[in-house]
């Protein structure tokens, strides 16, 4: 099983601001921060096509998104925030008071018919 | 650290001749930036609007803000702090080392032209988004880059303005502020105000647990804080007053419907120059406003009896 080492990148989108008004439960908002992108050189190294769900882990928990293709930097994943982001994000405020909520390291494996 | 030296839109709107973007994407989180204030309004001294002004964008991915911005300069994540103290250091005269400078994934040249541009505009602006406050550094990015912008007051006018969220977070942080002294993390639990990010922030509170009940408002900490601080919501007894039903809803025992502030309820919101702005709702709604139930809430608690026990004086006093 192929693993990568990544650097996640969480935010927001408009579509994502626009969903949040029609409802959280709409199966839009759902896909729109279950979907990770990638860059299309990281996918083919770790073998995953467009549409593939993925295993994320970080130091804190693990979370299963879809892939896509995009616009990031290779060696980057960016996904908006969400329930998924949550299992992923650092628990740590550093005396700050705002988790570490950009910017962690995660390992991502592709998930296949026998995983 | 020191305060911070800012200014309000209305002022960039008409003075600023370059507008610069840190780790922020306000093309997708702040779309009415650009065309009510920064970039293509014309101003009083910016006859020309977007061709007398220049952006500059810093982030660690080209965003869709990219396309807006007349420079685009993408540094290696982590790195923000980095980038900031050569900026110092480059403003002041002083020399850094091209190695050093090539780890944050700019080059010494990309660097100076940065520092020579910020110190030849006639009056520049630093925008910053979470990009840059809620990666590696934190508090610590912010204080370099408001440090730079009061540096580059030796020079020429230049401000920093963070880009903060959705909603009305500054009139939260304006309200504290007035009210306590501190702008978040206050504990009045002792019946005065005490400040420490850190220790009393929500999420550390709920972190540790140390919090036995939650009153929501306006938030959905349930999508957005990190699980076991959503596992204590859960597990203690946590209301929640929100216009929809969100993930912090469904691990409440109680979720209140309120009325949407703005469109269908009155009120004030703090715009993120700290300008207060008074809101008539077009609609009507059949729901209460967020103020109808917090009151009736203080008014059914203040009938409780005090919850502390009386303390019995002694017969020897």
């Amino acid at each position: 099983m192929t693993t990568k080492r990544f650097i996640m990148n969480a935010g927001r989108t408009s579509k994502q601001g626009q969903q949040i008004n029609v409802g959280k439960d709409h199966a839009e908002y759902q896909t729109i921060v279950n979907t990770l992108t990638m860059h299309a050189d990281d996918m083919k190294a770790l073998n995953v096509v467009a549409g593939a769900s993925v295993r994320v882990r970080s130091e804190f928990g693990e979370a299963v998104f879809l892939c896509k293709e995009g616009k990031v930097p290779t060696g980057m994943v960016f996904v908006p925030y969400g329930p998924p982001t949550c299992r992923l994000m650092g628990q740590g405020t550093d005396g700050t008071g705002m988790p570490t909520s950009k910017n962690w390291e995660v390992e991502i494996e592709p998930i296949t018919s026998e995983s | 650290m020191g305060g911070k030296v800012t200014c309000t839109l209305g002022e960039v709107k008409n003075r600023a001749d370059l507008i610069i973007y840190w780790g922020g994407n306000p093309a997708e989180c702040h779309p009415r930036h650009f065309t009510k204030y920064t970039l293509t309004q014309k101003g009083k001294f910016i006859p020309k609007g977007r061709k007398d002004r220049t952006m500059i964008l810093v982030d660690i991915r080209e965003t869709p803000s990219a396309k807006a911005a007349d420079i685009f300069l993408q540094v290696r994540p982590n790195k923000d702090f980095e980038v900031l103290s050569a900026l110092r250091a480059l403003v002041k005269g002083q020399r850094i080392d091209a190695a050093r400078a090539a780890e944050t994934g700019l080059t010494v040249e990309q660097l100076q032209d940065f520092a020579d541009r910020m110190k030849q505009a006639r009056f520049g602006v630093l925008f910053f988004g979470m990009g840059l406050s809620m990666t590696r550094g934190k508090h610590m990015n912010s204080a370099a880059l408001l440090s730079l912008a009061a540096e580059l007051n030796a020079f020429t006018k230049f401000v920093a303005m963070p880009m903060r969220g959705h909603g009305n977070v500054t009139g939260g942080d304006v309200i504290m502020r007035w009210t306590t002294g501190y702008p978040f993390g206050v504990n009045l639990s002792r019946g005065y105000p005490r400040f420490n990010p850190g220790e009393f922030s929500t999420v550390d509170l709920l972190l540790r647990g140390d919090n036995d009940a939650a009153l929501i408002l306006g938030a959905d900490p349930g999508a957005t804080m990190p699980q076991p601080a959503i596992d204590h919501l859960a597990r203690i007894p946590t209301i929640t007053l929100d216009p929809k039903v969100t993930h912090t809803s469904r691990l409440s025992r109680v979720h209140i419907t309120t009325a949407a502030t703005g469109i269908s309820a009155p009120g004030t919101v703090y715009r993120m120059d700290e300008i207060p702005l008074p809101l008539r709702p077009p609609l009507k709604s059949p729901y209460p406003t967020d103020e109808e139930v917090v009151r009736r809430i203080y008014k059914a608690v203040a009938k409780k009896p005090m919850w502390l026990p009386l303390l019995e004086p002694t017969a020897k006093g």
